[in-house]
């Protein structure tokens, strides 16, 4: 290659990539769109083809599988917003009343004797308590309304990442061959193989990671129910378990966000009962309306997820060390939140592939 | 009776040349027209100019090809003897679909050509979505293999 040809390229580069970067903010919704289409066909390729191979019908097994989970997904939340609705009702009705205030000076005064000097001071009085409890689910109403209101573009997002998951799970196969025809005859097999290892890194970590959700829901289920036989007087056992499950999706954030609803649930539930304020872990720690019963029950399901189940599931799926796990999980975090964390790892395990394949590639260029 | 059924339910499957040249592969031998279309579908066809490789020694194999147009060389590039030349219908690199073992020898086009690439993970995903039709290539594949290793037996029995 001559140094005018090597200039020519070096300017389309550069105007290609200048242009890119100015419409890339442009594009960005339909990257996520695409990425989360991606993820969803992943995760129902499996089932779409096994439900193929019995009714002949592509497009016929695509729309029950989707079909399936958008009314389960709809019933779940349909379910669970009525159920919190009549509780949050109550909740307030509760704290209309003159008991429940004398209840709450005594979780305050109990607080302050176990916390030392400096801390009982940042506990705050009763009576605010209840006025910032009023206000903020007197409030809880309005902010959902106001929530719908400005969900229209999500709505909007949802739909077209519905559409998009379709056409894929219905052309995966020919969408795929036709990207395969773009890969130059020097690269084909290391390329096909290339995409036959990112769709197994991303399959079977989905896979395993949605298997190790439902095992936590089901576990945290479970351990809340052996909590309400010794009166912990929880309600919306299962909605919990599954918010603790889905919670679990977000590698070591997850697992605390999950045990907020109940903790919440316990203090809404138990305000007001003696009994329960005066309740101690193992008869020894003093744990106000089975708090830490609940931390504790949960910190138990996570050492069996942690230890049991996910390596068992999950496994080596991804294979990076777990300090790059947490670097990676950082990453993922502080560019893009809880979703960042989300999808950090398989982005991870994806680069990981597409590394390992370019160093085979310089590696053994004569081979090719 | 027969024309009629064959105009109205059964498509004309001759006009697919691709489908044409691989019921004539061993390893898709006895597969109805169905399975046929259902491999089809998961084959890439690729087109090589004359001279260029279509795999090099000691390169890792991902699977097998069929010569739909074209000849094809199959040569050690050291010694540059020529194993065998292949033309339309002929298949070669079927071994790649069972290990990843390194190609034995090159393969060149000699004429501008026209192949169907099926590969280890076409087949690997054959065999999570039709288990069945992935274990009939399998059988058909381990027939071929026995058939060749019949086959050098007797030539190392001969030559002794």
């Amino acid at each position: 290659m001559d140094s005018i040809q090597k200039l020519y390229r070096l300017l389309l580069f550069l105007v290609v990539g200048g242009l890119a970067w100015n419409i890339l903010p442009f594009l960005g919704t339909v990257i996520v769109m695409l990425i989360f289409s991606f993820l969803f066909t992943t995760i129902f390729l499996q089932s779409v083809d096994s439900l193929e191979r019995t009714i002949h019908s592509r497009g016929g097994s695509v729309i029950l599988i989707i079909g399936s989970v958008i009314s389960l997904g709809l019933w779940f939340f349909g379910s669970f917003i009525a159920n919190i609705g009549s509780q949050i009702k109550e909740f307030t009705s509760k704290l209309q009343q003159e008991d429940f205030a004398l209840s709450l000076e005594a979780l305050s005064i109990k607080t302050r004797e176990y916390l030392p000097d400096f801390m009982s001071n940042m506990i705050p009085e009763s009576e605010k308590i209840i006025s910032i409890a009023k206000d903020s689910l007197g409030n809880v109403f309005q902010n959902i309304l106001s929530l719908l209101g400005s969900a229209g573009s999500f709505f909007f997002l949802a739909v077209m990442i519905l559409i998009f998951t379709i056409i894929l799970l219905i052309e995966y196969h020919d969408f795929k061959r036709s990207l395969v025809q773009f890969i130059p005859n020097k690269y084909l097999e290391v390329g096909l193989r290339m995409i036959y290892n990112i769709e197994q890194q991303i399959s079977s970590y989905l896979r395993g990671q949605i298997l190790a959700a439902g095992s936590v829901a089901i576990l945290s289920i479970i351990g809340l129910f052996i909590l309400n036989q010794t009166g912990a007087n929880m309600t919306l056992i299962v909605f919990i378990g599954i918010i603790a499950g889905l919670a679990n999706l977000i590698p070591m954030v997850g697992p605390f966000v999950g045990m907020i609803p109940a903790i919440l649930i316990a203090l809404m539930n138990n305000l007001g009962n003696d009994a329960a304020l005066a309740h101690q872990l193992f008869g020894v720690i003093p744990s106000p309306f089975f708090m830490l019963d609940i931390i504790f029950m949960f910190i138990i399901v996570q050492q069996i997820d942690n230890n049991f189940i996910t390596p068992i599931l999950v496994g080596e799926s991804v294979g990076l060390h777990p300090m790059a796990v947490m670097i990676v999980l950082l990453i993922g975090g502080t560019m893009m939140g809880p979703l960042g964390m989300l999808f950090a790892i398989p982005t991870a395990g994806v680069l990981k592939v597409i590394i390992s394949e370019i160093i085979f590639i310089s590696k053994n260029s004569h081979l090719l | 009776m027969k024309s009629l059924y064959e105009n109205f339910f059964k498509k004309n499957n001759s006009s697919d040349p691709i489908l044409h040249v691989m019921e004539k592969v061993p390893i898709f031998g006895n597969f109805t027209m169905k399975e046929l279309k259902e491999v089809a579908r998961l084959t890439h066809e690729r087109s090589y100019k004359v001279g260029e490789p279509i795999f090099k020694k000691l390169s890792p194999g991902e699977g097998m090809y069929v010569i739909l147009n074209g000849t094809v060389e199959i040569k050690d590039p050291d010694s540059n003897t020529v194993f065998a030349k292949l033309e339309s219908g002929d298949f070669f690199g079927e071994l790649a679909l069972l290990d990843e073992e390194p190609r034995s020898a090159m393969a060149i086009a000699t004429e501008s050509a026209k192949l169907i690439g099926f590969f280890r993970t076409d087949l690997l995903t054959l065999m999570n979505r039709d288990p069945e039709l992935g274990n009939k290539i399998l059988m058909n594949l381990s027939r071929v293999l026995g058939e060749r290793l019949r086959r050098t037996n007797l030539e190392l029995t001969q030559a002794n």
